[in-house]
């Protein structure tokens, strides 16, 4: 073999190659020089989430989000903290008032990512956070959070066109699913009043704001004979409003499918429906699939006993869920 | 609190100089905060002048309660808790989970999920025993050279587990069903190079270190640890096959599309410190060939099972228990599932360092406290998973 020594020796020149390679071999020049260096981060890279929005001049009003809180719900480290806003009436808004992540619990695991069904939630690449204290500093709120789909686009190209063009086939399909529906109540003048009630619906993209929207929605249902001479609005009760199954709702046509309206217009528009067609009016319309079904499937379900969780509508919160249960017991079930 | 091994082993206390004056026993805390014990472990010595006559580990400083979480979480919740197990394999811990579920439910994982999942664990081989090598020979004195040899390739492991999961070493890659991911053709070329590069470093790292006198002389004889002994501890990985046991779960079971695989499993002799270091050298070119032939016959399809809900997964009830050849030895989840399905009723994991290391007082005793050092590194623990 060699003498006693042979192995240390080839050990050393070992080292040694190492030691001048590391001057000159472009392998074993391994140190970047942070900060003056920067190594680029491949794209997949991930550190905390962010929220996405869309028109730059208007970051609150055009963000993905709606406060649905599946994210919040599905967060192993519990580090989401969301409240839906509401205005001075109660009336839920489709947007968070507060979006808190704690960034100290944050494990980065991006199942908030995964989860999320509006494409709201995305994460950063920022790995820059140092923070000079260690509590209030490090929970992020919803100005740090939001940020754009341009900055999505630039950290991210490969992910965000992808996301960026199913969003886009997304809205084409509903403008289509929507044309012929508006398209109908004129086209065919109403047969009778009570199926009027559920033709008259207020486009999503009529120039109301959300007070005007709910009054309208109001008068017109108000305006209708069958339907006005009801019970007041507002107050009814739910087991006056769960009406014996008559009939079958035509598909696609649910006029209280707008999560822009409140709990009990919604309603309203619902009443003397069957129970399947209440439960769903009682939801909170986002089709967010926070329950795993969307607001038809879910109604759908409970109404035929094959789901007897009543509390799985997140974004509807408690309001959706003490209804589902009045509108449950009104039907005796 | 501690037995002294005197009358049970046969020892005797070295006499102290003439009869003058009364020897005694010592005991010496090492750990939790010292830098062998890689990580947060703590053993309590009796020393007879510098010979170790007993020696208890005392775990739990690193207890974070990793069972009892889980069995607070929904299924897909646990998924990145079990990267924090043995966090330098977290593509391993993954895909252990992984298979508990997919037994349970009888998910079937489509044929390139499954190609991937082997690159990825081979690859964490490879780097969990390259910076355990690196990590004995700090023990034995070496400061630093081999170490950060070993760190210069694993970084670039890393690198390309960041490129595909998005994290260096918190990967959460793997879901029921496949992977969260697709490779794309470049990261199959990052691998492809890797592999190509890796046999040159490891001649390298061999020249270097296997027949280094020195560490030829602290490593051979030391910490022996019989065949018997591995097998009724129920040791697992490297260290039962340095001592003998032709045990691998890869070969065993097959899980994956091992079975498609040529491999050998290397088997040690003696079943010492030298031993075990050179098992992990063997089986680190062993997974060589594994991802050579991986990577030659990847397939295109689909990554993960299309019927995998990520939301409101349930189990049907029952129980099932899923392992895998980790690098460390045999890791398994076992898990139950009660009539919700929502979340596990019982998960418990079957951690290797964790079983590995109640051997460490057999190995350990009549030695001097230097060999402990080097017989812990060889057992190569991370404490993530001894104390979960």
């Amino acid at each position: 073999m060699g003498f006693i020594g042979k192995g240390l020796l080839e050990g050393m020149v070992v080292t040694a190659r190492n030691f001048v390679g590391s001057y000159f071999d472009k392998e074993r020049m391994v140190t970047v020089q942070y900060p003056e260096e920067r190594v680029q981060v491949p794209e997949n890279s991930r550190t905390f989430p962010f929220l996405v929005f869309d028109d730059d001049k208007n970051p609150v009003d055009t963000m993905r989000c709606v406060a649905c809180k599946i994210c919040e719900v599905e967060c192993p480290p519990q580090c989401i903290y969301i409240v839906m806003d509401r205005d001075e009436k109660g009336k839920p808004q489709q947007r968070p008032k507060v979006f808190d992540i704690d960034i100290s619990v944050c494990m980065q695991c991006q199942i908030c990512v995964e989860v999320c069904p509006f494409d709201a939630i995305k994460m950063d690449n920022d790995y820059e956070k140092s923070q000079y204290g260690r509590f209030n500093e490090l929970v992020e709120h919803l100005p740090d959070l939001l940020k754009s789909n341009e900055y999505y686009n630039k950290i991210k190209p490969r992910e965000a066109s992808g996301v960026d063009a199913k969003l886009k086939a997304d809205k084409e399909k509903k403008a289509k699913k929507a044309a012929p529906a508006a398209s109908k109540p004129a086209a065919a003048p109403a047969p009778k009043p009570a199926s009027a009630t559920a033709r008259i619906t207020i486009p999503d993209d009529a120039p109301f704001t959300p007070e005007q929207r709910e009054w309208l929605g109001k008068f017109l249902v108000t305006a209708t004979p069958a339907a006005g001479a009801a019970a007041p609005a507002g107050e009814a009760s739910a087991a006056q409003l769960a009406a014996p199954a008559t009939g079958e709702a035509p598909a696609g046509n649910w006029p209280w499918h707008d999560p822009g309206m409140g709990i009990q217009q919604r309603l309203e528009l619902a009443k003397n429906k069957p129970l399947a067609d209440l439960l769903m009016a009682a939801m909170a319309q986002t089709d967010c699939h926070a329950c795993g079904y969307d607001c038809r499937g879910y109604a759908d379900a409970i109404a035929a006993g094959s789901e007897a969780d009543l509390s799985l509508c997140l974004p509807g919160e408690a309001e959706t869920e003490n209804m589902l249960k009045k509108l449950m017991e009104g039907a005796g079930k | 609190m501690i037995q002294p091994l005197t009358e049970e082993k046969g020892y005797t206390l070295t006499p102290g100089s003439e009869g003058l004056i009364e020897t005694q026993t010592l005991e010496v805390s090492i750990g939790p905060q010292h830098p062998s014990t890689h990580g947060v472990f703590r053993m309590d010595c009796t020393l007879d002048g510098e010979t170790v006559i007993a020696l208890k580990p005392v775990m739990g400083y690193l207890h974070r309660n990793h069972e009892q979480l889980a069995e607070r979480m929904v299924w897909l919740g646990s998924m990145p808790y079990t990267d924090r197990l043995d966090y330098f394999n977290s593509m391993t811990n993954n895909w252990a989970y992984a298979l508990a579920v997919e037994k349970l439910t009888g998910i079937k994982v489509p044929e390139r999920a499954d190609y991937i999942r082997v690159i990825m664990s081979e690859l964490t081989r490879l780097l969990n025993h390259t910076c355990v090598i690196g990590f004995m020979l700090q023990d034995l004195g070496a400061w630093g050279t081999p170490l950060l040899y070993a760190f210069r390739e694993r970084e670039r492991i890393l690198d390309l587990f960041e490129a595909v999961s998005g994290s260096r070493m918190m990967c959460n890659y793997m879901r029921f069903g496949g992977v969260r991911v697709n490779m794309t053709e470049d990261d199959l070329a990052v691998a492809k190079d890797i592999v190509t590069r890796y046999p040159r470093f490891l001649d390298e790292f061999e020249k270097l270190l296997t027949s280094n006198e020195v560490l030829l002389m602290r490593t051979q004889r030391v910490g022996i640890l019989p065949k018997e002994l591995a097998i009724n501890a129920s040791i697992t990985g490297p260290m039962a096959r340095a001592s003998g046991v032709e045990y691998d779960v890869r070969k065993v079971d097959n899980y994956g599309v091992y079975g498609r695989f040529d491999f050998r499993i290397p088997v040690g002799d003696v079943g010492d410190v030298y031993d075990r270091y050179y098992i992990r050298v063997l089986e680190m070119r062993e997974s060589i060939k594994i991802l050579q032939q991986a990577l030659r016959d990847i397939p295109q399809g689909p990554y993960i099972a299309p019927e995998v809900k990520l939301r409101n997964f349930k189990i049907p009830p029952g129980d099932g228990y899923g392992r895998i050849e980790a690098p460390k030895g045999e890791l398994g989840f076992y898990l139950v599932a009660d009539e919700t399905g929502k979340q596990p009723y019982r998960y418990h994991v079957r951690p290797p360092s964790f079983v590995n290391l109640t051997t460490l007082e057999d190995m350990c005793l009549g030695l001097k406290v230097a060999d402990v050092v080097i017989i812990l590194g060889s057992i190569d623990i991370v404490l993530g998973e001894v104390d979960r």
